[in-house]
């Protein structure tokens, strides 16, 4: 017989370096997970809570609001995404070409400068540059594509304000994909572009047939990543429009933090958040497959 | 055949040239406009507010002037601001690594129960909707008395910082041999000591680049910051851009110069160590 301590040895010693970080994790993710849940069943405001059942959800499932900030939601996420890796990958091949090294190094430095800045700074920024008076609409006009007398209100016209705050974002994030793209081309061995030179392969040959392929897995990752953090991003949205005009750039972090926080209705606001949980969880099970079989 | 491959290596160098041309061109034009709204900061914060809303905008300014920065720099109000968020941002990030190496320690030493369990939990945590996380922290931190105060931030910018620190510690940890804390260890070296005087040094890389990523991220906060907090004397950068722009809508100038020192040491400490986070970013988010 060996005792309870040699046994799980390994366990008991693990336990004694992890537990600081479970307590923690655990008290900060998985109780608040579980009171959101419990709320969500509740009509609630600072002060009472009465037992609602399925209310919430069924003022959710008729709120035309919701459903527009969900789309608005998936549209911002899609759009970014796919800018980001466009934008990201043409970037950074054009870095993994056979440049000065020093330069490689400076441009990529000054390409990452977007991504260092928080989301509120940027916003100010593209505020400031997307205003009637703004300079966007300065160089528009300069390059002769909108006349003087016509001043774009871009944040302001619920055509326009959700694209600019996409392409914000687009702006601030791009980076990320650029930098993990540029680590990946750097890890493909040399001789396959080798081999296909002997070939004959043409660059846009070894493009589809040998870059794309060897980047699929970072490509799935970061895309996969990037459209849970875009799917959850509040900060963008609320400092460029609060949402507006007339709700059409709102999306669910934002309508979640009116009805939570200004309207305090926590029940409906905890309803609504329990949704997005279930959306991203499911995109975040994708990931996980992924990353566990790497991890392992 | 032989001739023809040769012809054909020679024409390969000649457009490897035109197209290194053309990649130095992209790249400088994909500088420029990417830098365009960051140079529109920079000049807007150097001239009088009055000539921001002149139509047309004019890149340069027409009077110089470092009026905007002297405000903010001699304003106790904006001085608070900064302390707070350089103190949070340190203490979240020193907390994060020395949790963190803890916990990777255990995950890249141990072969025990519940390793994949307590990875996929840390995986996950990055997924979490952050809005989600305010309502129950507002509600608890009300009733424990810690809302509007610097120790809530801290305490939730580890639900962030903490998760990542300890992935890419980990992913470093298990590509150094045990081989040295072993020996230490047989030399009568306690099992922390050789955590903290063997396996800590050689991991500075990792350490510098989770830790500035973490700094990042607690830095750059807005949400909890401003669900949390209410009193300017505790309030962090991002939450006080954000009061101007709602309180003053017009002193651009002001804002925008505000918006350059809170983003200038990020941008130093980024110039100063990109190495190390170039690598912290394509480990951490690989997680493998």
């Amino acid at each position: 017989m060996i005792s309870f301590r040699q046994r799980y040895r390994q366990e008991l010693l693990a336990l004694s370096f992890l537990w600081p970080s479970l307590v923690i994790l655990v008290a900060l993710l998985v109780y608040p997970l579980a009171e959101v849940i419990r709320l969500s069943f509740y009509d609630s405001n600072l002060m009472t809570e009465t037992w609602a059942g399925l209310a919430n959800y069924r003022r959710l499932s008729g709120d035309p609001l919701f459903w527009q900030a969900f789309w608005q939601t998936v549209l911002f996420t899609f759009f970014s995404v796919a800018f980001h890796l466009v934008i990201g990958l043409a970037l950074a091949l054009l870095l993994n070409m056979r440049i000065n090294s020093l330069f490689q190094s400076l441009a990529r430095g000054m390409l990452i400068v977007p991504w260092l800045l928080a989301p509120t700074v940027a916003g100010m920024i593209w505020v400031l540059m997307l205003a009637p008076f703004g300079v966007i609409n300065g160089m528009l006009n300069g390059l002769g594509l909108i006349d003087a007398s016509t001043t774009i209100s871009w944040l302001g016209d619920p055509s326009t304000a959700l694209g600019s705050v996409t392409a914000m974002n687009v702006w601030r994030a791009f980076p990320f994909f650029m930098v993990m793209l540029l680590a990946g081309l750097q890890a493909v061995p040399r001789e396959l572009y080798e081999a296909a030179e002997i070939d004959g392969a043409s660059l846009y040959r070894q493009f589809w047939h040998i870059t794309l392929p060897q980047l699929r897995g970072v490509i799935t990752t970061i895309v996969l990543l990037d459209s849970i953090w875009t799917f959850r991003a509040f900060d963008p949205v609320f400092v460029m429009t609060g949402g507006g005009p007339a709700h059409a750039s709102e999306v669910l972090p934002t309508v979640i933090y009116f009805d939570g926080f200004q309207k305090l209705d926590f029940g409906y606001a905890s309803a609504q958040a329990v949704v997005m949980f279930v959306v991203l969880f499911v995109v975040s099970a994708f990931y996980m497959r992924r990353s566990m079989s790497t991890a392992g | 055949m032989r001739q023809r491959s040769l012809a054909g290596g020679l024409g390969m160098d000649q457009r490897r040239l035109l197209l290194n041309a053309m990649s130095y061109g992209l790249l400088i034009l994909a500088i420029v406009i990417v830098s365009l709204p960051i140079l529109w900061m920079l000049t807007v914060s150097v001239r009088p507010n009055l000539e921001v809303m002149k139509i047309p905008p004019s890149w340069i300014p027409a009077h110089f002037t470092l009026a905007s920065y002297g405000k903010i720099l001699t304003n106790p109000r904006y001085i608070v601001v900064f302390l707070n968020t350089i103190f949070i941002s340190l203490f979240v990030t020193f907390l994060s690594l020395f949790l963190g190496a803890l916990a990777a320690y255990a995950l890249a030493r141990f072969n025990f129960m519940g390793q994949r369990v307590v990875l996929m939990f840390l995986i996950i945590t990055q997924m979490f909707p952050l809005i989600l996380l305010c309502i129950p922290y507002f509600r608890v931190f009300v009733m424990l008395g810690l809302y509007d105060t610097r120790t809530s931030l801290i305490i939730v910018y580890l639900t962030f910082t903490l998760p990542f620190c300890i992935l890419m510690l980990r992913s470093y940890f298990m590509n150094i041999s045990p081989a040295m804390e072993e020996a230490a260890m047989v030399d009568g070296c306690t099992r922390m000591g050789a955590i903290f005087r063997i396996l800590v040094p050689v991991s500075y890389p990792a350490f510098i680049g989770a830790g500035l990523y973490a700094f990042l991220l607690a830095w750059n906060e807005f949400l909890f910051a401003m669900v949390l907090v209410e009193a300017w004397e505790n309030r962090v950068l991002t939450m006080a851009i954000y009061s101007l722009m709602a309180e003053f809508v017009t002193d651009w100038s002001g804002m925008m110069a505000f918006s350059m020192l809170a983003s200038l040491p990020l941008v130093v400490a980024f110039i100063l160590l990109q190495k190390f986070m170039v690598q912290g970013m394509t480990a951490g988010a690989l997680t493998s």
